[in-house]
């Protein structure tokens, strides 16, 4: 366990030991870096910051000391207080970019000064200071509402001359500066697994490189007023709307045109109610950072649907629009802009392209939630009310100055992170049970519907789409001109660790232990390659109907091999001789996932081989139940079994009662004992199996009472043979069975008189009212 | 804000009140305020809360990174119901006496066990040395 009583316990001071005895063997690196040698080896500003962000935190709990039972609203208020020092220093921590790099501009400010070109992106880290000068904002003290801008995007201002060598050498190096060596690339400031700073803003012409975050008032439309909270959090401005800040409304990696695919899926989505947006438009759209624009009339957006695609902005629309189908029209527009800003903040990528293979189901769910949380912000902003009815948390997100610490696109980033590795080829193989789990739901859903008079959900059919399989050959490293291959072992190439022989016993070795064993677990091996081959039989059907025709019949091929094999597995493959042995079978029918799979296989079986699967069941049986005692896992296989009957023609039944029951070949021969039926009758399943070999027989002879054929014949035979049996056997420590067909009663009354009739219903309970 | 429904995704609960209880028993509760990939967590404003029956004392930590491989569960916590609780809050020091009480209650009842185990014959080997490897 490692605990620490206070912090200073932590063994930082080893480590800093360890850390200065590398930096001397780098001493020849970098001698110009600024960092370790110049001016940013001083202790600089941020641990300022992080001292005053230290005392709000003292102040917190003295506050509460003070005021009793006031709650954290107190708090949240002495907090406000610091707000403007909180923003300012929080900027001051960040630097999205090394081109805002106050090191980096510190030196360039010694270079001359190159003409800003117009088309701001194209200015360089290197153009001159004037440039930069220009970007002086006022202080923050100056400024209402101040709010602190991170990014680039600001107005420009007269330059102040001589404040601005001050200013430089005041503020604060960041950490992680940028060697200011003219001519090298800039060096990557950051480790190559940190959350992607915002990349350089294109569009904006006065995107001149500011040194250092600076507190302006951004260019914003007055738009955005003071409902949305005056104190807005450090890094909430960089989820406003439409901000310039923002730049450019895709991040650089997401293709912002639809494949053919999704286009079709939109246009199909499109035929629609009117005024009823379907959550699957929007699933199959790549994801967009969400700066949405002003809220769309949602009648235009529908009408627009088909040609939603070409003008990215107008797609981020798309999104950003609240569905229609929610709070009422005229609730959206007089609150006017704030509660637009509230969805947009809380709103973001509604849909991601990576949610390709959600679930329609799933994606509705979203959206309703989305919806959910859009009306809670409704209600907070739109009407103005502070009443009782506000949430108290988004009243605590409303005033907790540290929230949004983490910006959208680091969250955008995470999810993006998590929904990558959604991603699936085939989502049935890799999410078996969160498909099927909303196709039930879908299923429910459309049942209640059938049912009840509910407003009529939109049908959304379940595409698929697959991510691309990319085919890798793995092709090891290879040097050209060099002998030979480099031995590299990776995730897709491991290397052999252990060679592991196997070593085949002889016979003579083993002990009588270790061949029950060795033949328990060849039987194990047996039956989970069955169980592969059955489960993807089972999925052919789906598959099927994913395929496309010229596949169709070699995937009925397959299957039907896949059947064969099968069924050589399960009775003991012997090709070119007969099955004499029912060993192998008996053996997989001792163990309980053995049971399973045969009465998952018998659907597939033909009827011939099902009945000889039947007959070797019966023929077994009291080995079986007795094997069975522990997991009674038989009654499965009734069901099946029962199917099978059915189509079973009268030989066969009579042989197969003739087995189950265990009766003598002839009718002359005198009955010893016979423990085989008493077994069968004294288990569950073996009864329920009989009485329905029994209730076949008695259809097939009363379906077809003319004929005198020998079939017929050699059933009253047995017939007769196995109610004497019946007779015999005493009552008690019968099983009940799982049901009992009705026809009994008239079967048996044709082989045996009333009084014997009513001795059989007695003891075998056919009879309702006796039960 | 609905990143992933039916994912367990920590997004959305980002900048609230959790309950974080770790691999090695502590309990952390502080707001939550980022997470990344591997669910490591920056909590800030925390506090490890100490039960020892009915009592519980809070030890006031500051910000917090946890490894994400730690967290055995964390939960989000009512800000409205975190008051109405039976428990008793006492002072530090009272709870880590407390603490200190019962887990030395707890070594004597297990000598006791093992000694009682060792008297017939048996041992049985303690399942914190064996740890997670």
């Amino acid at each position: 366990m490692f605990r620490y009583e206070s912090l200073e316990d932590c063994p930082l001071d080893e480590d800093e030991d360890a850390f200065q005895g590398l930096g001397e063997e780098d001493e020849e690196i970098d001698q110009f870096n600024d960092d370790t040698f110049g001016s940013g080896a001083v202790d600089d500003d941020w641990q300022e910051a992080h001292e005053r962000l230290a005392e709000l935190e003292e102040k917190l709990p003295a506050a509460v000391n003070e005021q009793t039972g006031n709650g954290e609203r107190d708090e949240m208020d002495l907090l406000g207080d610091h707000e403007e020092n909180l923003a300012e220093s929080l900027s001051k921590m960040v630097i999205e970019n090394e081109l805002e790099d106050p090191a980096i501009m510190r030196a360039v400010q010694t270079r001359p000064v190159l003409q800003p070109q117009p088309g701001g992106l194209n200015s360089s880290i290197w153009d001159g200071s004037e440039v930069l000068r220009r970007i002086r904002g006022p202080l923050l003290a100056q400024e209402m509402p101040t709010v602190s801008v991170l990014e680039y995007a600001l107005p420009q201002r007269p330059p102040q001359g001589p404040e601005d060598d001050r200013d430089l050498s005041e503020r604060a190096l960041p950490r992680r500066s940028t060697s200011p060596i003219i001519g090298s690339p800039p060096v990557r400031a950051v480790p190559i697994g940190t959350p992607p700073k915002q990349m350089a803003v294109p569009s904006y012409n006065q995107q001149i490189l500011c040194p250092k975050p600076v507190h302006v008032r951004p260019p914003m439309p007055p738009r955005y007023p003071a409902p949305y909270g005056e104190r807005m959090s450090p890094n909430q401005l960089c989820n406003v709307p439409n901000s310039s800040l923002l730049g450019h409304p895709f991040p650089p990696s997401v293709p912002p045109v639809l494949s053919p695919l999704q286009r079709a899926q939109l246009l199909g989505g499109a035929q629609l109610q009117p005024g009823r947006m379907s959550p699957s438009q929007f699933a199959r759209v790549p994801g967009f950072v969400g700066s949405p624009l002003a809220a769309m009339n949602p009648k235009l957006l529908q009408g627009r649907v088909g040609q939603m695609l070409p003008p990215a902005p107008s797609f981020r629309a798309f999104f950003s629009a609240p569905p229609p189908a929610t709070p009422p029209p005229p609730q959206q527009h007089p609150p006017g802009p704030g509660p637009l800003v509230q969805n947009l903040r809380s709103q973001a990528p509604m849909f991601r392209a990576d949610t390709t293979h959600l679930h329609p189901q799933h994606r509705r769910l979203l959206h309703q939630r989305q919806q959910q949380n859009r009306n809670q912000h409704r209600n907070l902003n739109g009407a103005g009310d502070r009443g009782s009815h506000r949430n108290s948390h988004q009243d605590h997100l409303r005033k907790d100055p540290y929230a949004n610490l983490m910006l959208q696109r680091e969250k955008d980033w995470v999810s993006k992170i998590q929904m990558m590795q959604l991603q699936s080829t085939d989502p049935y193989l890799d999410d078996f049970y969160y498909q099927n789990y909303f196709e039930k739901l879908e299923k429910l859903s459309a049942a209640e519907e059938i049912q009840g008079d509910g407003p009529k959900k939109e049908r959304t059919k379940l595409i698929t789409p697959q991510v691309a399989k990319l085919e890798h050959a793995y092709k090891p490293v290879q040097f050209e001109g060099s002998l030979g291959k480099l031995t590299v072992s990776s995730v897709n190439n491991p290397r052999k660790m252990i060679d592991a022989v196997v070593t085949s016993r002889s016979e003579d070795d083993e002990t009588r232990e270790k061949q029950v064993r060795d033949k328990r677990r060849k039987t194990l091996v047996i039956i989970e390659k069955t169980y592969s081959l059955l489960l993807d039989v089972e999925d052919y059907e789906r598959r099927y109907l994913l395929s496309l025709e010229e596949d169709r019949p070699a995937l009925m091929d397959e299957r039907k091999h896949k059947i064969c094999s099968m069924y050589d597995n399960l009775r003991g493959k012997l090709p070119g001789q007969e099955r004499p042995s029912d060993d192998h079978f008996v053996q997989i029918m001792c163990i309980r996932k053995g049971k399973r799979m045969v009465a998952r296989i018998l659907p597939f079986l033909s009827t011939e081989q099902a009945a000889d699967i039947l007959m070797t069941t019966a023929r077994n049986l009291p080995f079986l139940i007795k094997k069975d005692a522990q997991d009674e896992v038989l009654p499965c296989l009734l069901s099946p079994f029962s199917h099978l009957l059915y189509h079973l023609p009268s030989v066969t039944v009579t042989s197969l009662l003739q087995q189950l029951m265990n009766l003598p070949q002839s009718a002359a021969a005198p009955a010893p004992s016979n423990p085989h039926l008493t077994t069968v009758l004294q288990n569950k399943f073996g009864l329920s199996l009989l009485l329905l070999v029994l209730s076949r027989g008695e259809d097939l002879q009363s379906s077809d009472p003319a004929a005198e054929s020998m079939e017929n014949n050699q059933w009253m035979q047995v017939m007769f043979m196995a109610t004497r049996e019946l007779l015999r056997i005493p009552q008690a420590a019968l099983a009940k069975p799982v049901s009992i067909p009705t026809n009994l009663v008239s079967l048996f009354s044709r082989y045996v008189d009333r009084q014997k009739l009513n001795l059989l219903e007695t003891k075998l309970q056919l009879v309702q009212g006796i039960r | 804000m609905n990143y992933m429904p039916g994912t367990a995704s920590l997004i959305e609960d980002i900048d609230k009140k959790h309950l974080v209880l770790l691999r090695d028993g502590r309990t952390l509760i502080g707001f939550l305020r980022s997470i990344d990939q591997f669910a490591n967590l920056v909590l800030h404003q925390t506090v490890e809360r100490i039960h020892v029956g009915k009592k519980y004392g809070d030890i006031p930590r500051g910000i917090f990174v946890v490894r994400g491989e730690n967290v055995v569960l964390l939960g989000e916590i009512d800000l409205e119901k975190e008051s109405d609780t039976p428990l008793q809050q006492v002072s530090i020091e009272e709870i880590l006496e407390e603490q200190r009480v019962e887990q030395q209650t707890k070594l004597e009842n297990e000598k006791i066990k093992v000694q009682a185990l060792k008297d017939r014959g048996l041992s049985i080997p303690r399942a914190d040395t064996l740890d997670e490897y």
